[in-house]
């Protein structure tokens, strides 16, 4: 877990932000928020497979 | 839409909270209040007016920052399982209650850090809360659609905010002990949670696609306003830092901000709670925020060009197309936010003020002299007025002092006072040398930076023409202009003041505890909160006292803030864990950290000590002498658990080897019997054969028939010790498993055919009939030469055993649904009934058979067990009228493994 944190770190700042920086269309959001969410839905579905398969 | 009426919907929304709160405090142990999700959802009173409204009018006015505040969280929060587990731990065997008494207990039980702690925290979220109110007033007056009143007393909000501080103030003080659980409020917080999400999720669907047409559709029109692109990316390096700093300071909050501390350590119910809340708290996070971004930019394409608070988009829009219902749902949401948030900081806030202030500088002299009964409610009496004329405070300073920056301003400006404890904090966790002179100097360092390059421009005005101070710098010098310090220009005023601030803290934290040694008690805690792990079960062992205490004065000191009854509860409790003498009159460290953790609930952990050592007398120990004792106990610890652990593997080999004993006893009693049988078996041949040859060898004239005679026997004999060979070779080799079958599939009646034709010749000889009745073919799986054996073998018993006249076999095969009966029944003289299972044991031979020269080998039925249960069938024998019955079975299908 502390794995997934330290991924999220770097994937929601400098310099790796910088490569998503975009305001074009992409389902009706600008890129960079489409980045964003999409990162954040990852760690939470990464966060349940790690909580379930190792602490219960 | 009418004042009156939604303050009546206000009032019934009240009204369902307060019992919400009374019901889930009434239901003991309730898994209604007691539950993970009710745990992670609490923990979402992150999200206050500022997400609710704010972050709209970020998203609308400066687009992308306002999501640093949210990923901060998501950041960490899978750590939680960590670091959150490990804050829980300590903070419920030392019965911690605030943030305030974590630190202060974690440098040496430190009176003066408590009060530093308490005031920075107090000087971050007064105005936090102030916000709060400010949100609620105003939002109330766009529903309304009516002027702040400048008569206070006119102004309907001031009473909403006095009925707040009396909900927060009866319902946050139920118990003395502040580290009590407070299932009410949590339940009624995480109900808010559900309700300001669901709100808001209603309005941004109605926005995307009543108002507009999808996220497409706003995409579309939002673009074509000026300023979209650069609010809709990060834009370059300089942002992208301020970025960083922003989600660093937001990561900070989610530990430190003492509502968060609050609802996370105080209010957690069970550790694995954090397990569901590391993946529901960051989703929930999440759905809030997909709809910030299509409410801001249709209230910015909608709004565009007029002269509208950006903060109120969410309930401008519904207002815009006249939606009461929507309007007044969004209100609500933006209540509930608002409320959990002002009520549980101010719970916390007057929790810290009255433990780790007033008891410990002020009110303890006083409470000393009481009754138990009289203390309890002078201090729940403290907490209440503080719950109170804080939330009163705050009104009055919104009021009074306006608070012109937006909410969003305000909040990080409380995030980054309340980051000062930072360091200190996570020093106090995973650092040993951290001291006490370190984290209070490291901490009042921080804070002048704050108030430098915070406080004293925000509450001069930004914006203020007068005074040079921003401008121009301190003293005209411009290298100490409060928002670009020391020259730093490039980072906006908030990432700014938290840069230099935390630098600067962390350096003096560092410095300062690296060289000057902290005094033995920091460093006895600091060992506690360090290994809290090692500690968890018997916390009280790991702290270290020398000097004289009695039992008498300490349960003395108890009785009066306890009362008698939980006093003589807790000492029982003691003695029974520690194993201890009633009758002991000398209090060892034990009980010493015990009664103060039974204080620290009720008057803080500084209060509790001060408490403490006036009843008992302490000598100094030396650090190095401290460390030595925890070297030491650390090395019996240790040393304890490797003799537990070879204690533990030697007690497993030796019952391995007593299974091993008692297998090989039984192993060597069979071999003993199966030896005697078979020397017995085989010598029975030997010694006829050898009587012949003797008879032979000696005796020259004998008539050639009897000659003959002894040379057929020796013949037969030595057949019949082949034979046995074989069998016994046979029966070993099924034994040890080294006999393998090969399945196929056969037809089992052909198969007994042929077992029969051999025999032919037996059977005319005793006139015997031998009858078939089955199919013609059953098909079954089974290793031909085997089962030959085996029926031979049934049948050649049935032929010895028939009578000698009207001898009568019968075999019958039936198949069943999953297997193959085969029955073969003869009318001999039969088998007794005790003998049923005995047959089929090696070398017997019935009773009543050694009359005469025993008939058989006494093996063959052994054998034929063996055979049948290798292929997973059974065979047993059955009462019959007349004669003796033997049947087996046979699996249907391939089941039989080699």
């Amino acid at each position: 877990m502390i794995i997934v944190s330290m991924i999220l770190l770097v994937g929601f700042n400098l310099p790796i932000v910088l490569l998503f920086d975009s305001a074009n269309n992409f389902l009706g959001f600008p890129v960079v928020y489409i980045y964003f969410f999409s990162m954040w839905l990852f760690s939470i579905l990464v966060s349940i497979l790690i909580v379930k398969r190792y602490n219960e | 839409m009418n004042s009156v009426v939604l303050l009546l919907i206000l009032s019934v929304y009240l009204a369902v909270l307060f019992f919400i709160a009374h019901w889930a405090e009434k239901k003991e142990n309730g898994k209604w209040s007691n539950n993970p999700y009710i745990y992670s959802l609490s923990l979402a009173v992150y999200c206050t007016a500022w997400t609710y409204y704010g972050s709209i009018g970020v998203a609308a006015d400066s687009g992308l920052s306002y999501l640093p505040i949210y990923l901060g969280p998501i950041i960490i929060a899978p750590s939680w399982i960590l670091i959150l587990k490990k804050i829980i731990r300590i903070s419920r065997v030392n019965k911690i209650s605030s943030i305030a008494d974590f630190i202060s207990l974690r440098y040496g039980n430190s009176r003066f850090l408590g009060a530093i702690v308490t005031v920075i925290c107090l000087t971050g979220i007064i105005p936090y809360i102030a916000l709060q109110l400010k949100a609620i007033s105003e939002t109330f007056h766009v529903v309304t659609k009516t002027a702040t009143s400048s008569n206070i007393l006119d102004d309907t909000t001031t009473y909403v905010a006095v009925a707040l501080a009396l909900f927060a103030s009866y319902y946050g003080t139920r118990y003395v002990d502040a580290s009590e659980k407070r299932k009410g409020i949590v339940t009624a917080v995480a109900m808010e949670s559900i309700l300001k999400l669901v709100f808001f999720v209603i309005i941004g669907i109605y926005v995307t696609y009543f108002v507009f047409d999808g996220f497409n559709d706003i995409y579309e029109k939002a673009s074509l306003l000026k300023n979209f692109k650069e609010k809709n990316t990060i834009g370059g390096l300089p942002q992208a830092i301020n970025w960083f700093l922003l989600c660093v300071l937001s990561m900070f909050a989610i530990f430190l901000l003492p509502r968060q501390f609050q609802v996370s350590v105080i209010e957690n119910n069970r550790e694995n709670h954090i397990n569901t809340a590391v993946w529901l708290f960051p989703l929930y996070l999440l759905i809030f925020n997909i709809f910030v971004y299509p409410i801001a930019w249709g209230g910015n394409i909608l709004f565009d060009g007029k002269d509208v608070n950006s903060d109120a988009y969410s309930l401008l829009i519904p207002q815009l197309f006249d939606n009461k219902t929507l309007t007044v749902l969004v209100f609500l949401g933006g209540f509930s936010a608002a409320i959990s948030m002002i009520v549980v900081s101010s719970i916390g806030l007057s929790t810290m003020i009255t433990n780790n202030v007033l008891i410990p500088y002020n009110l303890i002299g006083k409470l000393k002299g009481n009754e138990q009964t009289i203390s309890s409610r002078k201090i729940l009496n403290s907490r209440k007025i503080g719950i109170f004329s804080l939330i009163i405070l705050s009104y009055f300073i919104y009021r009074f002092f306006g608070l012109d920056y937006s909410l969003v301003s305000i909040g990080l400006v409380a995030f980054v006072i309340i980051a000062q404890l930072g360091p200190a904090f996570f020093g106090a966790l995973f650092w040993r040398r951290g001291s006490r002179l370190g984290a209070v100097y490291g901490i009042i360092v921080g804070f002048i930076i704050c108030i430098y390059t915070l406080l004293i421009p925000y509450s001069i005005g930004i914006s203020n023409s007068e005074s040079t101070f921003i401008s121009d710098g301190l003293f005209g010098f411009h290298l100490l202009k409060p928002f670009q310090l020391f020259g730093l220009d490039y980072l906006q005023p908030v990432p700014h003041a938290l840069f230099w601030s935390l630098l600067f803290n962390i350096i003096t934290y560092f410095s300062v505890s690296v060289s000057f040694k902290g005094n033995y008690r920091e460093r006895n805690y600091a060992e506690m909160f360090v290994d809290i792990s090692k500690y968890i079960t018997n916390h009280e062992n790991a702290f270290i006292w020398r000097g004289t205490a009695y039992r008498n004065d300490i349960e003395k000191v108890l009785v009066r803030f306890l009362g008698e009854e939980r006093t003589n509860r807790a000492m029982n409790i003691f003695n029974v864990k520690y194993n201890i003498d009633i009758n002991q009159e000398l209090a060892d460290a034990r009980l010493i950290k015990f009664s103060e953790n039974l204080l620290t609930g009720h008057i803080g952990t500084a209060s509790a000590r001060i408490l403490i050592s006036s009843v008992v007398k302490e000598e100094k120990i030396s650090l190095p002498e401290v460390l030595k004792i925890l070297e030491e106990s650390k090395e019996n610890i240790i040393i304890n658990k490797k003799l537990t652990e070879t204690s533990n593997e030697l007690k497993e080999i030796t019952a391995k080897l007593q299974n091993a004993n008692i297998s090989l006893m039984v192993k060597d009693k069979q071999k003993d019997e199966f030896l005697d049988t078979i020397t017995h078996e085989l010598r029975t041949p030997i010694t006829a054969i050898r009587a012949a040859s003797e008879i032979l060898h000696d005796d020259d004239e004998i008539p050639e028939e009897l000659k003959k005679q002894f040379l057929q026997n020796i013949i037969s004999e030595s057949d019949r010790l082949n034979r046995l060979i074989d069998k016994i070779l046979d029966l070993e080799k099924f034994e040890t498993g080294k006999q393998t079958i090969n399945p196929e599939l056969h037809n089992l009646i052909s198969t007994i055919e042929n077992s029969i034709e051999p025999l032919q010749h037996l059977i005319k000889n005793k006139k015997i009939e031998v009858r078939i009745e089955s199919n013609d073919t059953i098909y079954a799986y089974y290793d031909e030469d085997r089962i030959v054996q085996v029926i031979t073998n049934l049948l050649s018993n049935s032929i010895k055993f028939c009578p000698e006249k009207e001898g009568l076999i019968v075999i019958q095969v039936t198949t069943y649904e999953n297997f193959i009966l085969t029955t073969v029944h003869d009318n001999g003289k039969g088998i007794a009934e005790n003998d049923f299972e005995a047959i089929f044991e090696k070398f017997y031979q019935s009773t009543n058979q050694n009359i005469k020269k025993p008939i058989g080998s006494g093996l063959g039925l052994a054998i034929c067990k063996q055979i049948i249960e290798h292929h997973k069938g059974k065979i047993w024998a059955q009462a019959n009228i007349k004669g003796a019955s033997i049947l087996f079975t046979l699996p249907k299908n391939k089941t039989i493994e080699n």
